[in-house]
């Protein structure tokens, strides 16, 4: 009986820990009329969420996908091969290759992203959707690189080999032997850096500003406007992503996965 | 094929990297240490107070990640394990201003102050931790469980005199992640509202280089910045040892 009360509390705990901010972001979505020192709303309505069908809304959105879908092909047709050599191919300086593709997410982004601006200001690149794509695409390679070399090290040599004493080339075994096998990984990948270019805030801010306005950007410059109400909607779609992945993979994914999440 | 992504990094990230370190030594042009001297003049605090921050969000996150991954160790418990992995799947910005929102109407106030932060900062890191003290303390063999709970031991004293010791290396190890990670975090005290006062050193770069135009004093912060992650650079210089180790046999 005390087992099950301990049970109970630390779930209660816990979800009014997890999912408070999460609901209060509802609560406040759908807010009309909220004004101090009331601890609830004095009116609900819709009006809020109706907004997401204005422009204003749909194309921050629309731009933020297709820059994420440009950002995930990249990212995958400049990774699967690197990964490939970085899992197989033993060459000097293949340990200094992997570190430099982690120095991203050791190092604080925000200078080396403010110093990226000014390049790209000279390069015609600031304020660009181009400038933007190539921004996220740095973030994007961290982990496609790093899983690409994972899901490739894990498969066993030996089918390769095989392929290669039966006549076939490199490119081929790798086309038609490993590419195939690595292919969930390959998959996994692509959702993480697809969600990762997605939620991007901090070089989009910087390259993208004033022009580039995905949905972190939209967000914030509605918070910022004291508009708390649509920072609200904007943050509940941009977990969508996040919340159909965690429960459609929370069994599939491995922890190896996740643990690059938590650094989105 | 494999030189695009290097390339990529290189022009993007490496050489911003560097322009930043050398702007920060110069002025107008000229070399010169001014830039630090005005970042020791004006943002010394601001410094402090991002390392307290990180601190307090660090030891907020493990306050509960360990107790919590303790009694989970015991039992498996679906549901509040679910619950821990969900912060990881929110990003950042949202997490800011989540929590903004949960705590502006009922403590109005502390959302852009420093416990405010960290409180946010803890709530997303606590995630990640949960993840790896679970697996870490998952790795302690059952045998020297059952010996403490035959000598009468509960979960609380399980977890601190078995499961902490045993787990250290990695406990140390996602410390110093979480920590660093606290020390450069931008969108959340971003999104939490920037109140007067001490700022993260973050936020600090961002107003200097966008508001004020100063690239060379932003880049001095910034390196200030670097110093305090070559804590977590080296961690992962370490924990990456064995795996090269391992792709080289």
């Amino acid at each position: 009986m005390t087992r099950l009360i301990t049970r109970a509390a630390v779930l209660a705990a816990a979800a009014f820990v997890v999912l408070g901010p999460l609901v209060s972001l509802g609560v406040w979505s759908l807010a009309e009329r909220w004004t101090a020192p009331s601890p609830w709303p004095q009116r609900f309505g819709l009006k809020y969420w109706s907004r997401m069908l204005t422009v204003d809304f749909l194309e921050p959105l629309r731009l933020g996908v297709v820059i994420a879908l440009v950002v995930t092909a990249l990212a995958l047709v400049l990774a699967i091969p690197l990964g490939y050599v970085l899992a197989r191919v033993a060459f000097p300086g293949r340990t200094l290759v992997l570190l430099a593709f982690l120095m991203p997410q050791a190092f604080p982004q925000l200078p080396v992203f403010a110093s990226a601006t000014r390049e790209f200001y000279r390069w015609g690149l600031a304020g660009t959707v181009s400038g933007v794509v190539l921004v996220h695409l740095v973030g994007a390679l961290v982990f496609a690189v790093w899983t690409m070399t994972a899901v490739f090290r894990a498969l066993a040599p030996q089918l390769e080999e095989a392929a290669w004493n039966l006549g076939a080339s490199t490119t081929r075994t790798f086309l038609t032997v490993a590419l195939p096998l690595a292919a969930p990984g390959v998959a996994a990948s692509a959702v993480l850096v697809f969600l990762y270019s997605l939620d991007e805030f901090t070089g989009t801010l910087l390259v993208g500003a004033p022009f580039v306005t995905t949905l972190p950007v939209y967000m914030y410059t509605a918070s910022q406007g004291y508009e708390l109400q649509i920072a609200s909607v904007t943050a509940l779609v941009l977990m969508v992503p996040g919340a159909v992945l965690l429960l459609a993979l929370e069994r599939v994914l491995k922890s190896e996965y996740l643990v690059f999440f938590g650094q989105l | 094929m494999c030189i695009a992504p290097l390339a990529v990094l290189g022009v993007v990230f490496l050489w911003p990297l560097a322009a930043s370190i050398l702007a920060s030594f110069t002025r107008g042009g000229a070399y010169t240490l001014a830039n630090y001297e005005t970042v020791w003049r004006l943002y010394a605090r601001d410094v402090g107070y991002t390392l307290g921050v990180a601190a307090a969000g660090a030891a907020l996150t493990f306050a509960i990640a360990i107790p919590v991954c303790g009694w989970l160790r015991a039992r498996a418990f679906g549901p509040v394990e679910f619950l821990l992995k969900v912060p990881l799947f929110v990003p950042f910005v949202v997490v800011g201003h989540a929590l903004r929102v949960f705590l502006a109407p009922w403590a109005p106030g502390l959302a852009g102050s420093w416990a405010g932060i960290a409180v946010a900062l803890a709530w997303k890191h606590v995630g990640l931790a949960a993840l790896l003290l679970l697996g870490a303390f998952r790795a302690v063999d059952e045998s020297h469980l059952e010996a403490a709970r035959n000598f009468g031991a509960g979960t609380a004293r399980i977890t601190r005199d078995v499961l902490v010791p045993m787990a250290a290396p990695s406990l140390a190890v996602s410390a110093v992640l979480i920590f660093s990670s606290m020390l450069a975090s931008f969108s959340i005290p971003l999104m939490m509202g920037r109140g007067g006062g001490a700022q993260m050193l973050m936020i600090d770069v961002y107003y200097r280089f966008g508001q004020h135009g100063d690239f060379e004093t932003a880049a001095a912060l910034g390196v200030v910045g670097y110093l305090m992650a070559m804590g977590a650079a080296l961690v992962y210089l370490r924990q990456l040892a064995p795996m090269m180790r391992r792709a080289r046999e």
